[in-house]
């Protein structure tokens, strides 16, 4: 079946069939690589992407039912290669390891800034709470998106 | 005989209906073959797991499901395509409908319930029925419909031993009602994982014979409304001294299971002492 | 480190930034032209002969190319013993062992034909337990043990599941049993946990018309990989290049030969063809080797002033149905044998023991996780019948350096560390002796609990390192060197290094994650914290080299004699005159004077390292000199257990090493990822089987992970910066280091809080409970009064 995406600004026609995910078809027809599966089951978050302006695991979405949907993945972030403030916060804080989680957390930081810019470290912490880390042990995941957030509220980076 | 770990997921074919009426004839059409996907959560991870369908029918594009209505007076509507993170969003929830509020936002995780929805947790509830307890104890209903015609009934009704709902093959879940709550009331959710839930709600504290306390237990997946307990709590006695009582009935009430996750003994510690917690913080009495 | 350097212990950003920008390449991401995917089939069985496989309705579904089978391919893999078939021959070890695989035109299909394999078994008596797999009764699981290709100093017993046995003697344990007045025996154990990294194994392999076999996979060491390719299947060296990318987490989990000789066999019956495996996450339980179960049995003997005096063990290790680097962690465990500490007698064995479980291997810490879990709570239970204070007692006994007879019979360098300061500082940061806050909530109580450890790599003596520097022509240098990029970021301390001593700007450092093994220079492994060390000696060397010749060809230039010419700020100038300077970008190439004329060409710096005076041990008593360097760690920790839910939480953890630190961003990031992953081995992680030896969590849904919401409120790192002699400015390794403190502080933590001691990792709920009523049953009336009134 033929469905139409907006990723990162482009809409993008693509054949699908019914049984494939979102994620694959990011990855592997549309060759958007920084989405990447963990553990298939919904758990790790490492396949998140913004369908919608919402936060997604992309692994327990069919393609099919993003049909007509407005995805944002890290690689939306940058524009005209220069690094969203919320990219350059997690490498100002050391805020990755191994790189593999780390498009999930810097597009669910990017999410946190759009939409929860006075966000308690109590409410930073429940949206952070789905994804998964193994290297960092979150602390400059954290500081990351603490920055992020200072720089937006004080309107841009120092 | 052998062991294959699937990635992929099997062929099915996806359907979306755009009316209830359409939606109901595909159910009819197909029965069993086809499931139901709202936000897939779960299903995605059974059907890759094993479970297998030639047809997965999308409801979510059926507007009214999606919907939320609350009427003064009347109480909640909630269709069962609305989303975990729409009810943890809506006032009236949050304010008079706490306990199934608090046991929402312990569902999933935050990005997860962006997706899972109240119909698919009660249907598919391979986890644990979280929604189920706190609809339990807010005296809710379900209507199911096919092209056979739609019926309501209370939800204890149809809650399988074991977890899911006994439905027939061309029947859907389409809407929970829930009754206005009894005025004042509070609620609360108590969880462990996927081992235990507990669900109370309490009204008219202080007068004993108008007193509500509800309590239903959830465990992983088989959801139990403890009667009785109610009535325990009509008695004329100090608070503290009715929160022994009740525990000391619910303990000979409930039963928990023992499975991989957890041992009928570690569950039934969580049902004597998170009980005790969870009503201690409901009505107001200090330890 | 003191400000004496620009960039050495400097918080250096990470150039790695493709990571989070997008661009990464990992394993996963390869997509070779006309790839097939590869399918692998398993057994639902632990222990069975394999009767009969039929593939052949497989081979008439559309797209697929081939479906292989155990006699396929006869080959034996492994590392320090060759005990494992590429797919099962003969007979399944264990429940999800591959039979057979399935090479098609997509994933899809590939599975789709998976489905249709049928294999017959005929079930034979599986050993599930160490306990049933030393029984004389049990089933012997490798019946060709004695058979297998290994390395010298593993010993294996033939007949029976024994991989490998360990011996540690020391004094004379024995006799000294008579001379102390306590005596504490104890019996440790956990379950098998795992390494949990995020990327999952991807392999991708193909063979060039030239018959070069070329792999690309998702592990931590690339010579290794390509070491082990060969030696297992009896290619030559020169026809292999493995390719690394970056690598999704290792801990231990990807050291070595991971499951790269199936796409490379199946590529070279296929007309070297590219194919590619990926492992789902199920997948990667069953068939990824995992961190394995132990049981430390442990009698350890002090006089009453507090001195140790005897220590006999009995260490096993649950290899699995193959043992790979477990066979070498017992030896860890067994010579690193007590701790910290200095005890006159010691006597060890250790075991590497098969079961028909998943295989296991090498876990971040090596054998001194399971070390210090045990130790730690037996030092802790000694100090509490003496009636001393546990960190008085620990500080009574620990190393010292240049005195201290370690248990592998050598004197403790002089330069060794600083063990007593990392156990004082982190009861001081702690406030071990201060009573904890009282919750506001009687039903919870908090305890505070230490533990101290060390560790160095267990490497061969032979473990050596290389490193090429090339100076370009703008000045910038390139630097080859073979260490792995798994998220550690040791690329990125190298390169504070070669800007120090070059006194160029970080930034005109490259040091590229992607490398190749015909590209690069060799190291041994990235494994056993020894990278900065070993490979930053051998860099070091390199820019010694490099400098050497700047300083060379720049004395031509100045026609001054080399020692009177210095390289600073990037510039080779004439000692004391600040004015005679030539930008080293000048020199790139050579130097080329005014009349054309040009001397010696491209500067290129090479430089090796291997460790001086480690050796072999003796297999009697393992007397010896195992490793290079050691670190000292200690950590702190505040527990709250809340006993409605059994649930225990850190409030606080503190760290402190001994290590010179060149990067303290990076080096912060271990440590916390250190204390997050020893909280989920302390209280959360573990892997369960089923009484057939079914796997019961092969998915994150059920182990459970540390996230966000388990963080510590506070989290300290320190470092008392002690530096090792013949090391990169001092440095030494930390990255295993970090996690060894809490799984023993958090138990000791447990029991200062609420007087019950749980023996068993992990401390989930359930066990905590049955501790509980086993110990303190008087904490439930307590509790039961106050909360329910009866």
């Amino acid at each position: 079946m033929r469905i139409s995406l907006t990723v990162n600004g482009v809409k993008r026609v693509v054949d699908v069939k019914p049984n494939e995910r979102l994620l694959d078809v990011l990855r592997y027809r549309l060759g958007i690589k920084s989405v990447r599966a963990g553990c298939l089951v919904g758990d790790c978050g490492i396949c998140t992407v913004i369908v919608d302006g919402k936060l997604v695991k992309s692994c327990l979405v069919l393609a099919a039912e993003a049909n007509g949907s407005n995805i944002v993945t890290v690689e939306g972030l940058s524009t005209n290669m220069r690094p969203s403030p919320v990219q350059r916060a997690f490498v100002e804080s050391f805020g990755y390891q191994c790189g593999y989680c780390t498009p999930a957390f810097v597009l669910t930081a990017h999410w946190i800034t759009e939409n929860m810019v006075n966000a308690s470290d109590e409410e930073i912490a429940r949206v952070l709470n789905s994804v998964v880390c193994r290297c960092t042990g979150y602390k400059q995941i954290v500081d990351s998106v603490k920055l992020a957030l200072k720089w937006r509220r004080e309107g841009g980076e120092r | 005989m052998s062991l294959i770990l699937r990635t992929t997921l099997p062929d099915f074919d996806y359907l979306l209906p755009s009316s209830l009426d359409e939606l109901l004839a595909l159910k009819a059409k197909y029965g069993e073959r086809a499931a139901v996907i709202a936000g897939g959560t779960v299903l995605l991870n059974l059907i890759r797991l094993g479970f297998r369908y030639d047809y997965v029918i999308d409801i979510k594009g059926v507007r009214e499901l999606s919907a939320i209505e609350y009427r003064e007076g009347k109480g909640l509507v909630i269709g069962a395509a609305v989303t975990l993170r729409d009810l943890e969003n809506n006032e009236v929830v949050r304010d008079k409908y706490r306990v199934l509020w608090d046991a929402v936002r312990q569902i999933g995780d935050f990005h997860l319930r962006n997706r899972a929805t109240i119909g698919g947790n009660i249907c598919n509830p391979t986890l644990q029925a979280d929604t189920i307890a706190p609809l339990a104890v807010l005296g809710a209903s379900i209507e199911i419909s096919s092209m056979r015609g739609s019926r309501r009934v209370a939800i204890w009704e149809l809650v399988k031993e074991g977890g899911g709902l006994l439905l027939d093959p061309d029947e859907i879940l389409t809407r929970i009602y829930i009754p206005e709550p009894p005025k004042g009331s509070r609620g609360a959710y108590f969880k462990v994982w996927w081992i235990a839930g507990i669900a109370a709600l309490a009204a008219n504290i202080d007068n004993p014979r108008e007193r509500i306390v509800r309590i239903a237990y959830s465990f992983a997946p088989s959801p139990k409304l403890v009667e009785g307990v109610e009535r325990i709590f009509r008695q004329e006695k100090p608070l503290k001294v009715l929160i022994g009582d009740a525990i000391n009935y619910i303990k000979t009430i409930v039963t928990p299971p023992s499975d991989a996750r957890a041992s009928r003994e570690y569950r039934e510690h969580l049902v004597e002492f998170g009980t005790a917690y969870l009503l201690r913080k409901l009505l107001g009495v200090e330890v | 480190m003191s400000s004496e350097f620009r960039y050495v212990g400097q918080p250096v950003k990470r150039f790695d930034v493709d990571k989070v920008y997008g661009g990464a390449l990992f394993a996963s991401d390869i997509e070779l032209p006309g790839m097939l995917w590869i399918k692998l089939v398993s057994a639902p069985y632990s222990h069975a002969r394999i009767k009969r496989i039929d593939c052949s309705e497989a081979l008439k579904i559309p797209g697929v190319v081939a479906v292989f089978t155990g006699e396929d391919f006869p080959y034996k893999v492994g590392i320090y013993a060759a005990d494992r078939d590429v797919l099962a021959r003969g007979k399944v070890l264990y429940y999800g062992h591959p039979i057979a695989a399935v090479v098609a035109e997509s994933l899809d299909i590939a599975e789709k034909a998976a489905e249709t394999i049928d294999a017959e078994f005929e079930p034979l008596p599986a050993v599930l337990s160490i306990e049933e797999a030393l029984s004389p009764r049990a089933p012997v699981i490798h019946e060709r043990l004695g058979e297998y290709r290994r390395a010298s100093f593993i010993n294996p017993v033939p007949g029976t599941n024994i991989a490998n046995r360990v011996k540690l003697r020391k004094g004379d344990a024995q006799k000294a049993m008579e001379d102390v007045d306590v005596v504490v025996e104890e019996t440790y154990r956990s379950d098998p946990q795992s390494h949990a990294y995020m990327e999952t194994w991807a392999g991708a392999a193909t063979i060039r018309s030239d018959g070069t076999v070329e792999v690309w996979s998702s592990h931590q060491s690339p010579f290794a990989v390509r070491n082990l390719l060969a030696m297992s299947l009896g290619l030559p060296v020169s026809k292999i290049v493995v390719h690394h990318l970056y690598t999704g987490g290792g801990f231990g989990g990807k050291a070595g030969l991971l499951l790269e000789h199936i796409p490379v066999l199946i590529s070279m019956k296929l007309g070297g063809r590219p194919v590619f495996l990926q492992l789902n996450r199920e997948e990667n339980f069953y068939y990824m080797a995992q961190k394995p179960g132990f049981l430390f049995k442990m009698k350890t003997g002090a006089t009453k002033d507090g001195k140790l005096v005897f220590h006999i063990g009995e260490y096993y290790l649950d290899a699995g149905a193959y043992a790979d680097y477990t066979v070498n962690v017992i030896r860890s465990s067994t010579f690193m044998a007590t701790g910290p500490y200095e005890i006159p007698h010691i006597h060890v064995d250790g075991y590497a023991v098969y079961t028909n479980k998943v295989p296991t291997t090498a876990f971040r810490g090596f054998g001194i996780l399971e070390l210090t879990a045990s130790f730690e709570q037996q030092m802790d239970i000694l100090a509490e019948k003496l009636g001393i204070d546990p960190i008085e007692f620990r500080l009574k006994n620990a190393l010292k350096p240049g005195v201290s007879i370690t248990p592998t019979q050598e004197v403790l360098a002089e330069d060794a560390g600083d063990p007593a300061g990392v156990i004082r500082r982190a009861a001081e940061l702690i406030g071990y002796h201060i009573p904890p806050q009282r919750s506001e909530e009687p039903w919870k109580v908090r305890g505070k609990g230490i533990a101290a450890a060390w560790k160095g790599p267990v490497q061969p003596p032979n473990a050596a390192s290389s490193a090429i520097v090339k100076l370009n022509e703008d000045g910038s240098v390139d630097v080859l060197v073979g260490t792995g990029e798994f998220g550690q970021g040791t690329i990125i301390a190298l390169a504070q290094i070669v800007a120090e001593e070059l006194g160029i700007p970080v930034e005109k450092v490259r040091i590229s994650p992607y490398r190749s093994t015909d590209l690069v220079p060799y190291t041994w492994q990235t494994v056993g914290s020894r990278g900065l060390y070993s490979d930053g000696q051998a860099l070091i060397r390199a820019l010694q080299d490099l400098k050497d010749q700047i300083k060379e060809v720049a004395a031509r230039a100045f026609n001054v004699f080399k020692d009177e010419v210095e390289i600073r700020d990037g510039k080779a100038c004439v000692v004391g005159k600040h004015s005679e300077c030539i930008p080293l970008e000048r020199l790139a190439l050579g130097y080329t004077f005014p009349s054309g004329e040009t001397i010696h060409g491209p500067i290129i710096g090479r430089g090796s390292h291997v460790p001086s005076g480690t050796t072999y041990l003796d297999p009697e008593t393992g007397k010896g000199n195992p490793k290079p360097f050691v670190t000292f760690v200690a950590g702190g920790v505040e527990v709250e257990v809340d006993l409605v839910t059994m649930q225990v939480r850190v409030l606080k953890a503190v760290l402190v090493t001994d290590a010179r630190i060149i990067n303290p961003g990076l080096a912060e990031g271990q440590a916390y990822g250190g204390i997050l992953m020893g909280i989920g081995l302390a209280l959360k992680e573990a892997i369960g089987f089923d009484e057939i030896g079914a796997l019961r969590n092969p998915s994150f849904l059920e182990y459970r992970l540390p996230r966000v919401e388990d963080m510590p409120v506070e989290m300290i790192f320190e470092s008392l910066n002690v530096p090792q002699r013949n090391a990169p400015y001092g440095a030494k390794g930390i990255g295993e280091l970090t996690a060894l403190p809490w799984q023993a502080a958090i138990a000791n933590a447990i029991y200062r809080a609420i007087g019950v001691r749980v023996k068993e990792y992990p401390i989930t709920p359930e066990r905590l409970l049955k501790a509980v009523k086993e110990q303190r049953p008087d904490i439930l009336t307590e509790l039961r009064k106050i909360m329910v009134g009866v």
